[in-house]
């Protein structure tokens, strides 16, 4: 107490001395039931993993963990935010799994000013009309991954005959929206596009209609589930390495799709912001590996990555939370490094411009399908305000 | 035409996987009278249980008869505790029951299963595929579309053609009368709920190698279910069988031709179905339990 009276007098912090000691309170909001439970548990396995290795310190002084859990449901989501603000004094918040759950509670955030990492949610609307200045989104927008896949289907797959498939709900629309946009704009032109409900249980009648239409690709996003059960029954089928099967990053999950999936996933192309296979994540996947069993996938890496840039801007002010003008210039003025890559934030949005990995799936020495990194497209930063 | 053959095959193995996930609920709504909004736990455990065993490297084919009898085990265990004393009463409280006991079930499987989608480990002969007039078609749904029409068929035989049956269904009409020729009606209930567990596990099990398993299957599950044998008819097991098949082509064909309107031609054909025919798609007439 003494040592640290010194250093914030030393620093001319306007910190009192007792305040140092007392802990910095970091909510995590996630869905640990409902539909994205398990990649929520995943995001709070990566955020633990961080706090541990760092001692649960930053800038100085302890951290507090909270967890809340959304449910997946936007209003759960309102709830436990407000919760976390005005009963519990959160200082800071990040997380959020659902894309409707990131918009619901984004007004409440704003209003309060309250400093807000959005993890993993992937709505554009976050980093255009919906960007607020002290909400950061240390993650990829939709556009990020369905431009890039775009931009690599064209060039390299086939400037026509290809086709959509996507699960009926706002994520889908997005990604195969932003997809279509870019390939046609390259002079690319797509055949056929297929929408299905989410929770889609049996995809043969439209598998087989993609074995009679015959297409050069299929860029497909189903989450969860349901991308597990498209794969399978696509090799049921007898599709599977006959179809070149492109989408983005969650449609081949390395944690959430894979291990089930299995050998279905072979071959499957995806632009995604995360890879274990990346070199900036090589650290985190293999800590990761000891401490779950299992390799990183997105959202264990969102949690993760989160925890790191929150301790980049909360180490530039020493650990005084209500220095936010501080932490923003911080987080704007140099890129974090993360377990995603060089992450620089966007100062129009405070959106991250992020490296994109083309990843293909492939079986690594154990026989393992691993999303494997073929190509980065460096700096991809969102249109944001001027889409 | 080996196109639409093909389809239709798909159409057939949905019907049988809708009839697979109603089979225990057609036993204990139809013959019981009992509202079980657990029966999609009991599904989703067998899923598990077929799965756990499938990786355990046992021998695979008694996976099914594993998840069996474990479900019925457990059905029987809360026959014995909770569901004996709901019976007589009235449906709701028995709604109240079952669906306070489906989230208890959701939590433990999830702390006991994890929260991940879990795919069985089918052994080779069931992986593979066949080639029907020049289109691939999975071994594994026509294993399912044979065992499905066997355990329905079974099934009809049981309870509609034999005394035990007749017993059940006895039962649930004029208890006291049951109890006047001698039959115990409260262990012919236990047998039922067992039984009735121990179908829907099976189904479970059977369902994972096309479905998966997860949280919030359960649920799912158990609207299909609700779907399949209230639309079916309530007081027989053809009405179930009947009902799974239009609903199994149904939403195949909707998925062929119009994917985006699935889930809204199969429901508004359902709808429709059910205001032509309030009692369920076949009824036994005349006798009214």
């Amino acid at each position: 107490m003494l040592a640290g009276g010194a250093a914030s007098l030393a620093l001319g912090m306007p910190m009192p001395a007792r305040a140092r000691d007392t802990p910095i309170k970091i909510a995590l909001i996630t869905s640990l039931s409902g539909p994205f439970a398990s990649l929520g548990e995943s995001m709070r396995a990566g955020l633990s993993l961080y706090m541990e290795e760092i001692g649960h310190q930053m800038g100085g002084r302890p951290v507090k963990l909270l967890v809340e859990d959304d449910q997946g449901k936007p209003d759960e989501a309102v709830r436990k935010v407000r919760k976390l603000l005005s009963q519990d004094k959160a200082d800071v918040l990040c997380g959020v799994i659902s894309a409707a759950a990131a918009l619901a509670i984004r007004d409440i955030v704003a209003d309060a000013q309250a400093l807000t990492f959005i993890s993993n949610a992937s709505a554009n609307a976050l980093a255009r009309e919906a960007a607020s200045p002290y909400i950061f989104r240390p993650t990829k927008t939709s556009w990020m991954l369905g431009h890039t896949s775009a931009l690599w289907a064209y060039e390299h797959l086939a400037k026509q005959g290809g086709m959509t498939l996507a699960s009926d709900y706002a994520a889908g629309r997005e990604y195969i929206g932003d997809f279509k946009t870019t390939y046609t704009e390259r002079g690319g032109q797509l055949d056929r596009q297929v929408w299905t409900p989410l929770g889609t249980s049996d995809f043969a009648p439209i598998i087989m209609n993609i074995a009679a239409a015959n297409p050069a690709f299929v860029y497909a996003f189903l989450p969860g589930s349901d991308a597990v059960r498209f794969l399978q029954q696509m090799r049921d089928y007898q599709l599977h390495g006959k179809v070149r099967i492109m989408g983005p990053g969650a449609l081949l999950d390395q944690e959430d799709v894979l291990p089930a999936a299995g050998d279905a996933g072979l071959g499957g192309l995806n632009t995604f912001h995360q890879s274990p296979d990346a070199p900036s994540s090589a650290a985190f996947a293999q800590a990761y590996k000891k401490s779950r069993n299992r390799l990183p996938g997105e959202a264990s890496t969102s949690g993760y990555a989160t925890g790191q840039v929150i301790k980049a801007g909360l180490d530039a002010v020493n650990g005084d939370v209500s220095r936010k003008a501080d932490i923003k210039t911080r987080l704007l003025d140099g890129a974090v490094e993360t377990a995603f890559g060089p992450m620089q934030f966007d100062p129009r949005n405070n959106q991250a411009v992020l490296d994109i990995y083309v990843n293909e799936v492939r079986a690594n020495d154990d026989g393992v399908p691993l999303n494997t990194v073929i190509h980065t497209y460096k700096g991809i930063r969102d249109p944001g305000p001027s889409a | 035409m080996s196109y639409y053959l093909v389809q239709s095959l798909n159409a057939l193995s949905f019907s049988v996987l809708l009839l697979l996930t109603g089979l225990g609920l057609a036993l204990v709504l139809n013959l019981m009278n009992f509202i079980n909004l657990a029966h999609g736990s009991f599904f989703l455990l067998g899923g598990y249980v077929a799965i756990q065993w499938l990786a355990s490297g046992a021998p695979w084919w008694l996976a099914f008869p594993a998840a069996f009898l474990l479900t019925a085990v457990i059905g029987l265990v809360l026959d014995r505790l909770a569901f004996a004393r709901f019976y007589a009463r009235p449906h709701l409280m028995q709604v109240l029951l079952t669906y306070g006991l489906s989230v208890v079930f959701a939590d433990l499987m999830r702390w006991g299963f994890s929260a991940d989608t879990l795919s069985p480990a089918l052994p080779a002969i069931l992986r593979g595929g066949v080639w029907i007039a020049g289109l691939p078609f999975p071994s594994y749904r026509l294993f399912l579309i044979g065992i499905g029409l066997l355990l329905a068929l079974t099934l009809w035989y049981a309870l509609d053609k034999t005394l035990w049956g007749a017993a059940l269904r006895a039962c649930v009409i004029d208890r006291d009368i049951v109890e006047t020729l001698g039959l115990n009606a409260r262990k012919i209930f236990s047998a039922g709920m067992a039984l009735a567990a121990g179908l829907a596990g099976l189904g479970g099990a059977l369902g994972a190698g096309m479905l998966s398993a997860y949280p919030g299957l359960d649920e799912e599950v158990l609207i299909l279910a609700l779907l399949v044998v209230v639309t079916g008819g309530l007081d027989n097991f053809k009405g179930t069988v009947a009902c799974a098949v239009l609903l199994g082509f149904v939403t195949t064909f909707s998925r062929v031709w119009w994917p985006e309107f699935a889930n809204f031609i199969t429901l508004a054909i359902m709808a429709g179905v059910l205001v032509a025919y309030p009692d369920g798609l076949v009824t036994r007439g005349g006798r009214k339990a």
